[in-house]
């Protein structure tokens, strides 16, 4: 009887966390199909009057869209590939691998971590912009395929598996190579799941370091673009913007919910404990 | 040994905050008056690369497409940028040496470029004296030319010509008083819940209070323009009279930082705001009719004034093509192009003799701006304006939200301003 009682709570308080998660998206999709003058409005509509698909006209016809969303499509899933493959190879090293040094390497890792990002990125615009790779692709990619935080928190998800598993590994012949890729990666579901989503969403998401790199519109991400059809000096068309975060946001939805079954995965076959 | 790791991330921390700290941008100083080579008379050739931002470089390229073709050599490619953070692609570009042939530039960041040395001095063949003097003032630092006004805006007050005759106006005030009876009646008379829609401080409400500094014959620096004077008696008048319209509830205290400007002004809430020439469509667009509003200049104390703002166009030292950018810039300021520039983004003509186009000089409310453009005010053009303004801004909040001492919060305005320098 209790049991039943304090469930029916707990559903209460989900449903509501639930609603305030979600109403923002909703109301950023049913915004999306609201005039300007309906989205200024005070007090504030929750249903789109009149309803319109001038936004989206508006947001394909006139952003050169298929370009800018091979670009950030592109861009993502390099970044994402290399900080998978980068940062467990790293953080494999320096949580299972004895070498000299293993220590000092891992502090320096960390301390990458405590510079902001403002400071470094005007010397790294200047590095790219001379090694000749401002206005491409590589440009937005290369600077970004490993991450110390990446590093981090796969050598510590690594960290927590027994180090029986390497030796046994040793004993029966299998390579380093072999090791790391065939018995300690696919234990890494995820380590590799949480920080696949999160450099996806980060890198889909950047706005400042595309906008410098790219020197022309062909080369724009989707945010780039975004900013630069919705806002104007004085004003702002939200109608715009909010069809525009529809359309960004949906393939994140999508990494997202393909990743989420992943993730349960995971830890169903990680049984070694 | 077990210490090692503490010292090193100590020694991490320190160079990491280090890294961190912040002091003013050290933007060296433009130095002396610089003189310009002239360009040369032919035709434009060679590549150009331009930026512009928002709507502008949407519709640049467009135009220069007329300019290609009067020039068969010459090919120019434009760039779009977004407003947003495109002062830090500028910054960003500047130092490591990629800016662009000429470039859309706003008009408050022409002291902090030309301090970085990055722009080129305008050549004399480009008749300076053919702009609004305001908007070209904004290209001056110490003394030498940096770009030239390529299009302008100012502000004027907006009200509701149906309400007004209700409240017993039917012609617009010319004084400070005036302003305000006129704003009371549109409360007592007209069912507004406000009468003006004053910005309540916060970022970029200088832009609401100076023109009633400027009208009140203020100046914005002293010692021959080489320092600031936020504590200017003039601007502290001004700031008392509008501090005024919130003390007696004429202006909302708590009116949002992004304001319902026009649903407000549609509904009648709000009769009357201050604002620039982009509203008129904004406001078209909510459903206010045409000859349901209009807009008058910022009454005056001594004389009316408002402020001038816009975007200038300005050609980086940089450039391997300086002769055929200046020529593009050039091209850019002559009256039918400017004309014809008006009829594909609205943006107003900075050159005087283009609003003789009938496209323009048929418009009454148009007008209107022209005419205050006449004396239209610009900021200093300081490196640190942006800066040293954002202090000014949040000290009128606390006027205008807690009703702080006008003289109190220009005092501190002044001090912050003076810690941080001209930066010249």
């Amino acid at each position: 009887m209790t049991r039943t009682r304090s469930q029916w709570w707990l559903y209460i308080v989900l449903t509501l966390a639930l609603l305030a998660v979600i109403a923002p998206f909703v109301w950023m999709v049913l915004g999306s199909f609201k005039t300007q003058g309906e989205l200024l409005q005070n007090p504030p509509t929750w249903w789109p009057q009149a309803a319109t698909l001038d936004n989206y006209t508006r947001l394909f016809s006139r952003l050169n869209f298929s370009q800018y969303f091979v670009n950030s499509t592109v861009v993502a899933v390099a970044v994402t590939a290399g900080n998978l493959i980068f940062c467990s190879m790293v953080g494999y090293a320096l949580a299972m691998l004895d070498f000299p040094g293993r220590r000092a390497l891992f502090l320096l890792v960390m301390g990458t971590l405590l510079i902001p990002g403002v400071v470094t990125f005007v010397p790294l615009f200047v590095l790219v912009t001379n090694v000749g790779l401002s206005n491409s692709l590589p440009g937005l990619i290369l600077p970004f395929l490993v991450s110390p935080f990446g590093v981090f928190l796969m050598r510590q998800y690594i960290s927590g598996l027994p180090r029986d598993l390497l030796d046994a590994g040793r004993v029966d012949g299998a390579s380093e190579l072999r090791i790391f890729g065939r018995i300690f990666l696919p234990l890494c579901g995820p380590a590799l799941a949480t920080l696949g989503i999160l450099t996806f969403l980060g890198s889909w998401n950047n706005f400042l370091w595309p906008l410098v790199v790219a020197q022309e519109e062909s080369k724009y991400t989707l945010p780039v673009a975004l900013a630069l059809y919705s806002k104007g000096q004085n004003s702002t068309q939200y109608g715009l913007l909010l069809a525009g975060a529809t359309v960004v946001v949906i393939p994140v939805l999508a990494i997202f919910l393909a990743f989420q079954r992943r993730f349960i995965e995971g830890i169903a076959t990680t049984g070694i404990k | 040994m077990r210490r090692t790791p503490a010292i090193a991330v100590a020694t991490l921390t320190v160079a990491a905050l280090a890294l961190s700290a912040c002091g003013r941008d050290n933007a060296a100083g433009g130095g002396s008056t610089q003189k310009a080579k002239d360009i040369s008379s032919g035709k434009a050739t060679g590549t150009l690369t331009v930026w512009a931002m928002g709507a502008e470089g949407d519709k640049l390229p467009d135009l220069v497409k007329e300019f290609e073709a009067a020039n068969p050599g010459v090919k120019v490619n434009v760039t779009a940028i977004p407003w947003d953070s495109a002062h830090d692609k500028f910054t960003t570009a500047i130092t490591a040496g990629t800016t662009p042939d000429a470039a859309m530039v706003g008009s408050t960041w022409m002291g902090e470029f030309a301090g970085l040395d990055a722009l080129d001095p305008v050549p004399p063949s480009i008749d300076t004296s053919a702009f609004f003097e305001g908007a070209q003032k904004t290209n001056e630092v110490n003394g030498t030319d940096f770009g030239i006004p390529w299009y302008v805006e100012t502000r004027l007050i907006y009200y509701r010509t149906d309400l007004a005759k209700k409240a017993g106006i039917t012609t617009p005030p010319t004084d400070w008083d005036g302003l305000k009876a006129m704003a009371k009646a549109m409360q007592t008379k007209a069912g507004a819940k406000y009468g003006m829609g004053f910005q309540a401080g916060g970022q970029g409400s200088w832009q609401s209070i100076m023109p009633f500094a400027w009208s009140n014959d203020a100046n914005l620096t002293k010692d021959g323009g080489k320092a600031y004077n936020f504590d200017d008696p003039k601007i502290l008048e001004a700031v008392k009279y509008y501090q005024s319209y919130f003390t007696e509830g004429i202006s909302d205290k708590a009116a949002p930082n992004t304001p319902t400007t026009e649903p407000d002004f549609k509904s009648g809430r709000v009769p009357m705001f201050i604002s620039g020439p982009w509203m008129m469509s904004a406001v078209e667009k909510v459903g206010v009719k045409k000859d349901q509003y209009d807009v008058m200049q910022i009454p005056a104390k001594t004389k009316s004034s408002s402020f001038v703002g816009g975007s200038n166009f300005a050609v980086f030292k940089k450039s391997k093509n300086r002769d055929s950018a200046w020529k593009l810039v050039k091209w850019l300021a002559d009256p039918k192009v400017q004309a014809k520039w008006y009829g594909m983004s609205t943006d107003l003509p900075s050159v005087k003799s283009a609003w003789d186009d009938p496209s323009i000089s048929g418009d009454d409310k148009l007008a209107k701006f022209g005419k205050q453009l006449e004396t239209a005010q610009a900021p200093p053009t300081f490196p640190t304006w942006e800066q040293v303004v954002t202090g000014f801004d949040t000290e009128m909040e606390k006027v205008t939200k807690q009703g702080a001492d006008p003289a109190a919060a220009l005092k501190s305005a002044q001090q912050q301003a003076e810690s941080i320098g001209t930066g010249q």
